[in-house]
């Protein structure tokens, strides 16, 4: 009984082993771009290898994958024909004529028509009126010239979009029936199962994304399979989809839209269990990577949901956890302006030619280059030792780019850095939750990413947050979260009804469809029905309102009532106010979920903390004059129940968090790290 | 302040990621808390903080029309009140555009933000108004012929004397003159959450470092805006540089074309846009207070100036208008000012045009330039009354290395339009077609963006219609040999048959049977046609963009 938890990056793809008894086992490979299946093949490979475990023994094999996100950014997507109602074929690339680039006037596109260009989009006799009522019926021959048409053109896969398709699916379902009869290898996306909800562009988008990722997704998982059958895995691939909740490869294939979040979806659920170890359950996590940081929410120990994100700079209307990137990074570059100003971002040196330090060319000052200056990062222990840091080159950057021209001193000018890169980290977090409606001084905050750590107090600090909690594995958070997540299926319906005219009969008809529909999702699992959790949702706005919000729904007692009190409290929360104007109902939502354990790995042997203590190093924190002698600790080696009072730092081979005067530490059973601000302290 | 505040180049830069980040939360509170769709899904709302001499300090991403819009009221208030005699909490408001307003509709909330007991900075809101009053519902009445008839006009009020006191009396007459009081009230309160956000934040910024301190870093900030902004001027080739463009009319001389001339001169780190030229005050309400004009001139600014500027009050100070009173861009009162929207966006569009010999990689050609306003009213079969509105784009224009984008909001505005399946569920009228407009895209080198074509269908019952157009008498300008782009063009057909030319301005009645077709403008392409790559030619072709006829025709392209 091995677990194996898979999780590709762009640079590194992270594989975590979970066996009952042995402590979790971590080990990172690059990611190979051109087919990112050899690298999670290989990973498998190593398994064997390194740590003895045999293919046999691998009960469940869980992926999160960027796959579906690389094939939007890379534009290589097959030959994908889109079909419209007659009349209406140029939706996909009209969009909703804004623009996101405010003070330009050359502009670019900003719909993904490239997805179907005009000469693969055919129109299709028929229509359908706002009722559901056939105004004008399919014209059937109009199906087969277009599919005819498409085929001939080297289409590989077709989205089907019409109007109102959401309220009368019969015209799609049987456009679908006549080509699936003439040509049985099309893959085919219905805009009717893909997304069945009004606003023409929103469904035409999200369902030809769906249909231009198919193929994409289908061949890498067939490869994934075929490899790991080779290598002799029994297990039932396994994959994260972006509301992060796993789906067995069969219905992920079907549904390929939900997984471009896969990864950072798994990131939240990971923090979400590693919040559950410490008993906390309002979380942030923010993640700080290169060149961005991704910021997301975790309320009464759920992640919150969005009814539709960003991918590769398109809105994509699909359900996904509420993950935020701001452009700031361990790789931001810091800059002197025109006016002889200190800007830090938004360019980053990526990981290419990366920080100066790295000694890879790279030519600008990086806040991962502050880090060193400040003492932060141990030079001869980044990334476990990986990569050999000069921190020469650190220096002599900063002085040259920052320092000087400021008229500084070096450790003044990364001090700046930090304070400048932690500020807008602060704003970009703060942002979040009051979007959401929620004060971040009532959440802990979880840092993640290689450079979490060294920024997280200062960023508690600025926020007025007390606790954080660091997770034994913060550079492997995705992966491990894998291992924790729910199965997951989830279908929803247009369902336009005033809550005050409330027919419980057409709701439980309309969720009985969607249990039929998650029921057969679930057969493919290979789960107990007994143990399937249902919850419903409804989407609800104050009548004339067009944005909703996403209230649970139950069955007992005054369901209506239920609903509009629900929404009411979460539009208080978000937007300060509640109205008692009429509200109704715009979608309805079932999702069956077979619970995720929980578990936390079991290390083995637990270390009895003698060696964890590694010597002083000099730092330097914003606030505290001078130079601060750190206590360093090896964080690998630290016992459970271990209290350490800052300054101190924390190595380990995937991040070093930095702990400031005034901050203690407590390590947890099980691993993780409680940080929290001394009393008479209070931020 | 003390004369020598020495200003630590760090401290400078967080506080003004800080003042950027409480702007956004400023306008976040707004967005989120205000009661009507048009703030919240229009973003016909922004929320700035503002110095005490009343120049910009830092400003969310709004709609660009608002980036002027509210610096006349906060220089207003500020003389007005004087901000020694100003108390924490106090709120001030008004929205008459001949005394710094822009439009009725849109009402300002200003309060003063405090540090060691004494005013230091302003944070200010400004909302579009769902109803203020007037002739008609909504407030922007396109038959105004004078202020009276748009709705109720408030001058520099003290709206809160310190952080309790409302003043009952403003509320009242408030309350009594809009259509809609609670939903006013409503967006109202979104903007006194706004200002309170603001003020608290900047306060709490302001404790570690002392009134004097903030006022010094806040000049700064300012200064070297403006340093850059004049610095980035004086790169360009100086000299003064022309343009003259048209609207179609004021909805009421409808023969009358609407003259935009603008001269641009670039000398000594200044932008001096003078509008001398420009077409007298018309009768309609397309006149449009200083306000705009600056509007304008700040988005072109902003635009060939790069993104690498912080924008606040300093980057203004590079801009002088000179504006003849009397003209359409700075009327005499009580000229109605209500549809000023498409003034803007043409003064906007000139004065990008000017700079388009010096700049064509900025400029490009001309965008389509137009926001068409449709208005469908009437009672439907279930007895309720209906409004529905759209606000439909063209195409924006080519660049030197990129083809126009199709049905794009362009310049000063930003406004989504009207899915088909919420339209539909709101009137008795079927769309029957939405489709980019072949051909309308201006050839060239890079060809213009493509206007769109949409068609209504009137379903049951009589339908007041308004229609609100421009560009169908003047079309948007190619540039370097680049050709226009098509002008728009509405027809009406009646159910006998007759058709009816829309001359882009109407009030008309529909009835069933009757079908509107709108056709938004393309914009101008870029470089010779002549020159255009054979392989986009003939993309264009396949993708319906461009049809045969026209292929062969102006590119001399055949398959």
């Amino acid at each position: 009984m091995v677990e194996i938890g898979v999780d590709i990056g762009g640079t590194f793809t992270d594989v975590v082993c979970r066996a009952p008894g042995q402590s979790l086992r971590v080990m990172k490979v690059p990611t190979t771009r051109s087919d990112p299946s050899k690298a999670v093949l290989e990973a498998a490979q190593i398994l064997s290898a390194e740590w003895g475990v045999s293919a046999a023994d691998i009960s469940r094999f869980v992926h999160g994958t960027t796959v579906a996100t690389n094939a939007v950014l890379e534009r290589k997507g097959p030959k994908t024909g889109l079909l419209t109602t007659a009349g209406f074929k140029d939706i996909l690339e009209i969009g909703r004529q804004i623009r996101h680039t405010l003070y330009a006037a050359v502009l670019h596109p900003e719909e993904p028509g490239y997805l179907a260009p005009g000469a693969l989009r055919q129109e299709i006799i028929e229509r359908v009126g706002q009722d559901g009522s056939v105004v004008q019926p399919l014209d059937e021959q109009s199906v087969r010239d277009a599919a005819a048409k498409l085929v001939a053109e080297g289409v590989e896969t077709i989205a089907i979009c019409y109007l109102f398709s959401f309220v009368n699916p019969a015209h799609e379902q049987r456009t679908a029936d006549i080509i699936r009869e003439a040509y049985p290898d099309l893959a085919l996306s219905l805009s009717c199962e893909v997304d069945p909800a009004f606003r023409e562009y929103e469904r035409t988008v999200v369902t030809t994304f769906d249909a231009y990722i198919k193929p994409v997704i289908d061949k890498y998982l067939s490869n994934l399979e075929d490899g790991l059958t080779e290598i002799g895995v029994p297990a039932h691939l396994q994959i994260m989809q972006s509301r992060g909740g796993i789906a067995s490869s069969t219905v992920a294939r079907q549904r390929p839209v939900r997984l471009f979040l896969s990864g950072p979806a798994a990131g939240v659920i990971g923090a979400q269990m590693v919040g559950d170890s410490a008993d906390i359950s309002d979380i942030i996590s923010v993640d700080i990577g290169g060149t961005s940081s991704d910021i997301a929410l975790i309320r009464a120990g759920e992640p919150l949901i969005r009814p539709e994100g960003q991918v590769a700079g398109y809105n994509i209307r699909v359900p996904m956890v509420d993950v935020n990137a701001i452009g700031s990074g361990g790789g931001s570059i810091a800059w002197i302006d025109p006016a002889g100003g200190l800007r830090v971002g938004p360019h980053s040196a990526g990981s290419e030619p990366g920080p100066a330090c790295y000694a890879r060319g790279g030519q600008e000052a990086t806040v991962t280059d502050a880090s060193i200056v400040l003492g932060y990062l141990d030079p001869d222990y980044f990334a476990g030792g990986t990569l050999q840091l000069s921190p020469e080159l650190s220096f002599k950057v900063i002085e040259e780019k920052v320092a000087k021209p400021l008229g500084l001193t070096v450790e003044q000018a990364a001090l700046g850095i930090h304070q400048v890169v932690n500020t807008q980290m602060t704003e970009g977090i703060r942002l979040v939750s009051i979007r959401q409606g929620y004060d971040p001084r009532e959440f802990a905050l979880l840092p993640l990413g290689g450079a979490g750590g060294i920024h997280a107090a200062a960023l508690a600090t600025e926020l007025g947050i007390a606790r954080m909690v660091v997770a034994r594995h913060p550079g492997v958070l995705s992966a491990t979260g894998l291992l924790s997540a729910a199965i997951e299926h989830e279908t929803s319906t247009a369902f336009a009804q005033p809550i005050s005219e409330l027919s419980l009969p057409d709701v439980r008809a309309a969720l009985d469809d969607l249990d039929t529909r998650c029921a057969e999702l679930m057969s493919n699992e290979n789960v107990p029905s007994k143990d399937v959790e249902i919850r419903y949702f409804a989407d609800i706005c104050y009548v004339g309102q067009s944005h909703y919000l996403e209230i649970p729904l139950s069955l007992d007692g005054d369901v209506g009532g239920a609903l509009y009190d629900g929404f009411r409290e979460a539009h208080n929360r978000i937007f300060g106010h509640a109205a008692k104007t009429p509200a109704q109902i715009v979608n309805l939502r079932s999702i069956h979920r077979y619970g995720g354990e929980r578990m936390l790995d079991a290390p083995d042997a637990v270390p009895n903390g003698a060696d964890a203590y590694k010597g002083t190093r000099d730092i330097i924190v914003q606030g505290h004059e001078g130079r601060l002698k750190a206590a360093i600790y090896n964080r690998e080696l630290m016992a459970p129940g271990m209290d350490v009072h800052g300054p101190a730092v924390l190595e380990q081979s995937d991040t070093t968090t930095i702990v400031p005067p005034g901050w203690s530490v407590k390590v947890l059973d099980g691993g993780n790290i409680l940080m929290s601000v001394n009393e008479g302290n209070a931020a | 302040m003390s004369a020598q505040q020495t200003i630590d180049p760090i401290t400078l830069e967080v506080v003004r990621n800080k003042l950027e980040g409480i702007a956004n939360e400023m306008q976040s509170t707004l967005l989120r808390s205000s009661f009507s769709p048009i703030v919240r899904e229009g973003l016909d709302a922004s929320a700035s903080l503002f110095t005490l001499e009343g120049e910009s300090l830092a400003q969310a991403i709004a709609i660009p029309i608002h980036l002027a819009t509210m610096i006349p009221v906060v220089k207003r208030i500020v003389s007005e009140f004087a901000p020694d005699t100003m108390r924490p909490g106090d709120i001030y408001l008004m929205n008459d555009p001949y005394l710094g307003g822009t439009h009725l509709p849109d009402i300002a909330l200003v309060m003063p933000i405090f540090a060691d007991g004494r005013p230091i900075a302003f944070a200010a809101a400004m909302t579009h108004h769902q109803d203020v009053g007037g002739m008609s519902p909504g407030s922007i009445p396109t038959n105004a012929t004078e202020i009276y008839q748009e709705g109720l006009r408030l001058p520099p009020l003290k709206f809160r004397d310190g952080p309790e006191n409302f003043d009952e009396t403003v509320i009242k007459i408030l309350r009594l003159n809009s259509r809609i009081p609670d939903t006013f009230m409503g967006d109202i309160n979104a903007q006194v959450s706004a200002c309170t956000i603001g003020a608290r934040r900047v306060a709490t910024l302001a404790e570690g470092h002392g009134a004097d301190m903030m006022l010094a870093l806040f000049a700064e900030l300012l200064d070297r805006s403006e340093k850059m902004t004049r610095d980035a001027l004086l790169k360009l080739p100086q000299g003064t540089y022309s343009y003259v463009d048209f609207n179609d009319n004021d909805g009421i001389d409808l023969d009358q074309r609407i003259r935009i001339e603008v001269k641009v001169t670039l000398r000594d780190g200044r932008f001096m846009c003078d509008f001398t030229g420009t077409n007298k005050q018309v009768r309609g309400p397309f006149n449009c207070v200083p306000s705009g004009s600056q509007a304008a001139a700040y988005f072109a600014l902003r635009t060939i100036t790069g993104t690498d500027i912080p924008t606040n009050g300093g980057c203004f100070r590079a801009v002088d208008l000179t504006i003849p009173e009397g003209c359409i861009l700075n009327p005499v009162e009580p000229a109605p000012v209500n549809s000023r929207t498409a003034t803007i966006k043409r003064a906007c569009g000139a004065i990008l045009g000017s700079m388009r010999d010096i700049l064509p990689e900025v400029v490009g050609a001309d965008a389509a330039g137009e926001m068409l306003a449709l208005m469908f009213g009437g009672t439907g079969s279930d007895g309720r009354r209906y409004v529905v509105g759209e606000l439909i784009a063209g195409g924006s224009g080519a660049g030197p290395a990129s083809d126009g984008v199709d049905v794009i909001e362009t310049d000063a505005t930003n406004c989504m339009n009207m899915p088909v399946e919420a339209f539909e569920r709101d009137a008795p009228i079927r769309i029957t077609k939405t489709a980019l407009r072949r051909d309308s895209g201006g050839a060239g080198r890079q060809r213009g963006g493509l206007g769109i074509d949409r068609e209504y269908e009137v379903l049951e019952g009589e339908i007041a219609f308004t229609h609100r157009g421009e560009r169908h008498f003047c079309a948007p300008a190619g540039a370097f040999g680049g050709d226009e782009g098509m002008m728009a063009r509405t027809i009406i057909t009646r159910t006998d048959g007759t058709e009816e030319i829309v001359p882009s301005k109407l009030v008309t009645r529909l009835f069933p049977g009757d079908r509107v077709l709108i056709q938004t403008a393309g914009g101008g392409g870029f470089g010779p046609p002549k020159d255009r790559d054979r392989d986009q030619i003939k993309a264009d072709v396949a993708n319906g963009k461009v049809s045969k006829e026209q292929a062969k025709k102006i590119y001399g392209f055949s398959t």
